[in-house]
């Protein structure tokens, strides 16, 4: 088993991706997340996910490219939010292994917001932001 | 009791019948003559994307006042304010500030004021009274209570809350809410702040079809800002729906140390 950090490095239009998705609650995501940089990738196990205003958290081991295993941290929107995209407290398991878009943090720790996450097979968790209106 | 007491006892009696009698009609004509407002009630997402410039209400913001392009998801990075000019004090504060302060337990649920609150991505929830207006936030659980029964701000020495003091009016199709009394918070959410001495007008209208909510927020601060400052906002009606409770959990914030 494989899991292969890559970055994307197409810049994303701050319009058309963080018009929809960065929701800013109470930290900063423009002065926080590195939106230049454009989304990281990130495949690993999830080992645990909270999912409490105002973000949730999904903590999960993934190998670098040397095999070591790091521990990332993406924190999601507001669960609030995400419930009216179909997320739910128990949409992620420890054990579960997913594929997680984001912004990594300027100051380049393992930590991100998620844009999207998918399942290994490519079905996405929730209903991704770029498909619909925020709500 | 006498006869005559009986009768001035009927007769006050009668007197206040009377008097009800005409208050209840002066009542009645005084709401048959009142126009109908419009009604803003109902359960409002923000619309993603650039918020509707309706040109009524942009005819009514403050000459000189920029109008910031952050509403919604969108923010300003460090050191841009969107053409809002600061004071030496504002301007020290925030090249002092540090985005990581609030990554902390004590910071994590900071509850903002309306300025940040009402233009953020998140849902309100209106019910609209004749005498106050109620605007629930889902963002932090705040509630507004907006005042149309014709009173004055409170004194001078009244409670700063995250809220303030709000009290409206309607000008034809379009509710105008004046608002004080905002405790301290920030305005950009990086790092520019308003005072307690804001002051918030923010009118808010009804699309053409009723499905949109069109607002305006413009702000003045003397001890903060230079010029005036304005937010376009636009909310989507949606059916079914009601604000959740947001519930902050403030050990959010140990995940950036563990």
């Amino acid at each position: 088993m494989r899991f292969p950090i890559r970055l994307t490095g197409a810049l994303m239009a701050l319009s058309g991706i963080l018009g929809s998705v960065s929701a800013n609650a109470h930290h900063s995501f423009a002065v926080f997340f590195d939106n230049e940089q454009g989304v990281v990738s990130v495949r690993g196990v999830v080992t645990e996910f909270s999912f409490r205003n105002p973000h949730g958290v999904i903590r999960l081991n993934v190998k670098d490219k040397s095999g070591n295993v790091v521990e990332w941290k993406a924190e999601t929107n507001s669960p609030s939010i995400l419930e009216r995209r179909g997320w739910k407290k128990d949409s992620l398991k420890a054990g579960d292994e997913i594929n997680i878009e984001g912004w990594q943090a300027r100051d380049g720790s393992h930590y991100m917001r998620m844009r999207k996450v998918t399942r290994t097979d490519g079905t996405p968790v929730g209903v991704p932001f770029e498909s619909m209106e925020v709500r | 009791m006498s006869t005559p007491a009986r009768h001035r006892i009927v007769r006050r009696a009668f007197g206040l019948g009377q008097a009800l009698l005409l208050c209840g009609t002066w009542t009645a004509a005084a709401m048959a003559a009142e126009p109908a407002h419009p009604n803003l009630s109902g359960f409002w997402m923000l619309a993603s994307g650039a918020p509707v410039e309706d040109p009524a209400l942009k005819a009514k913001i403050s000459p000189g006042t920029v109008i910031l392009k952050d509403t919604g998801a969108v923010e300003f990075p460090l050191m841009e304010f969107g053409g809002l000019k600061l004071t030496p004090a504002a301007e020290a504060a925030a090249k002092s500030w540090d985005s990581k302060d609030d990554m902390s337990v004590a910071n994590a649920c900071r509850i903002p004021s309306i300025i940040y609150a009402m233009q953020g991505p998140f849902p309100i929830e209106v019910f609209q009274g004749t005498e106050m207006t109620v605007i629930r936030l889902e963002y932090f659980d705040m509630a507004r209570v907006i005042f149309t029964d014709g009173r004055k701000h409170q004194s001078a020495d009244g409670p700063m809350t995250k809220v303030g003091d709000s009290i409206g009016h309607w000008e034809g199709d379009t509710l105008v809410v004046d608002t004080i009394h905002v405790k301290e918070a920030t305005i950009t959410n990086n790092g520019l702040s308003h005072s307690d001495k804001v002051h918030v007008v923010e009118r808010f209208k009804l699309s053409a079809d009723g499905k949109k909510l069109l607002a305006t927020q413009e702000f003045e601060d003397p001890e903060m800002l230079l010029n005036k400052g304005v937010r376009f906002i636009t909310w989507n009606r949606v059916q079914g729906d009601h604000v959740h409770a947001y519930d902050c959990d403030p050990s959010f914030a140990e995940n950036y140390a563990r």
